[in-house]
């Protein structure tokens, strides 16, 4: 039986995944469309085809829970919480779609995205960083820089920031914030 | 099924409708995954009546936007809003999916929420109770985040919703409080709220 200890754990890490990776993409959809960037829109959209792909890992892990039929309940439970992970996925994309399509946001939607978000950076984290290593928590980068880290670009994956998330090199971290700030955050992830 | 409600044209702003529409929809998603993981049928019903409210506002929201096109360009700024609209709608839809997986008590597997509940942050649903030390309380004054690292994420009072309350909020007697935190603070909190705790520490 596939029942395991480790294998709940796998079905609990994707599932986290897949969760984390819609929110995410509902952030960069609303800052797309805040910053009316093609950059950040074409993010979400390579992350809605990384999500198809999560969805389905993680569909054939439950499946392969090999559960009777009592226990089915269970399973189905967790089926549609993928499913719907899928469906934000999806309601980020149609946002995301509004930059792609060229549809000009109305000043009102920038009014709604109330955050002063003023431009979007993305800098990959050289081997001489001074972030190298540190906790997203430690690294103060919206003290030094008055950038926020949006997201992190980790070879074919993306992670949400979070306090514990270690910075490594080569990582790209996509910031928005005040463009005064833009050189500052350059500087410090690119280690010149 | 509860009976649908009939809805008339209210002149209201869209930006006002949007924001409402768009901070209701964050928040029922993160119910609805406390509701499934916690298996909780009280936070689950919080995100059916917030479903409520946003269907309400979308419907509001396409009624005036159709008043507010007067020509082709105006009609294509506009159509951002109404797609932007219907995007935050889905969303909220999709939360109200999960609530009806706790509601049908199709549940989920206990091994996973177990340790789902380890990695995630728990959000919890409280009643004020008339003896508890919070009412007629400032939310700035209690320093419920910096005492017992707990976050009031949304009020609803009767009808009412506060989403993301100003910290100049007072607390009432009654007030339903949506709160997000670690675990222990979580209860610290539920039992200063029913009053059985009279001092936060």
């Amino acid at each position: 039986m596939a029942k395991t200890e480790k294998h709940f754990k796998e079905i609990v890490d994707k599932l986290v995944t897949l969760k984390d990776t819609s929110e995410l993409m509902i952030d960069l959809a609303y800052s797309s469309l805040l910053l009316n960037s093609q950059a950040l829109a074409e993010e979400v959209e390579a992350l809605e085809n990384h999500m198809d792909n999560l969805h389905t890992d993680f569909e054939r892990i439950v499946l392969a829970s090999g559960f009777n039929t009592e226990e089915s309940k269970d399973f189905l439970g967790l089926i549609r919480l993928g499913v719907v992970t899928e469906q934000i996925a999806d309601a980020a994309m149609e946002i995301a779609d509004v930059v792609l399509k060229g549809l000009d946001p109305h000043p009102i939607l920038k009014l709604v995205i109330e955050e002063a978000e003023e431009t979007v950076t993305r800098v990959m984290v050289s081997e001489t960083s001074r972030l190298v290593g540190k906790k997203i928590r430690e690294a103060q980068i919206q003290e030094d820089t008055g950038m926020w880290v949006l997201v992190i670009r980790r070879g074919n994956w993306w992670l949400r920031p979070r306090p514990d998330t270690i910075i490594k090199a080569g990582d790209i971290l996509i910031a928005s914030g005040y463009a005064e700030g833009e050189a500052d955050f350059k500087a410090l992830v690119s280690g010149t | 099924m509860a009976e649908s409600e009939k809805i008339d044209y209210e002149p209201i702003s869209v930006r006002e409708a949007l924001t409402e529409m768009k901070d209701v929809s964050e928040i029922m998603i993160d119910l609805a995954y406390s509701a499934a993981l916690f298996n909780s049928h009280e936070l689950a019903e919080e995100v059916l009546e917030l479903e409520k409210r946003v269907d309400y506002l979308a419907y509001i929201i396409d009624m005036n936007t159709m008043l507010a096109a007067r020509d082709a360009e105006d009609a294509k700024h506009l159509t951002a809003v109404t797609t932007v609209a219907a995007a935050t709608n889905k969303i909220s839809d999709a939360a109200a999916d999960i609530a009806s997986i706790v509601l049908k008590e199709i549940g989920i597997h206990p091994i996973v929420r177990k340790a789902f509940e380890q990695v995630e942050e728990r959000l919890a649903r409280t009643i004020v109770k008339p003896s508890s030390i919070l009412v007629n309380r400032k939310l700035d004054d209690l320093e419920l985040a910096a005492k017992i690292g707990v976050d009031v994420i949304a009020i609803r009072r009767r009808q009412k919703w506060l989403i993301d309350p100003s910290e100049e909020e007072i607390v009432m007697e009654g007030d339903v409080l949506i709160v997000r935190g670690a675990p222990h603070g979580v209860d610290e909190l539920k039992d200063v709220a029913e009053g059985k705790i009279k001092e936060l520490e």
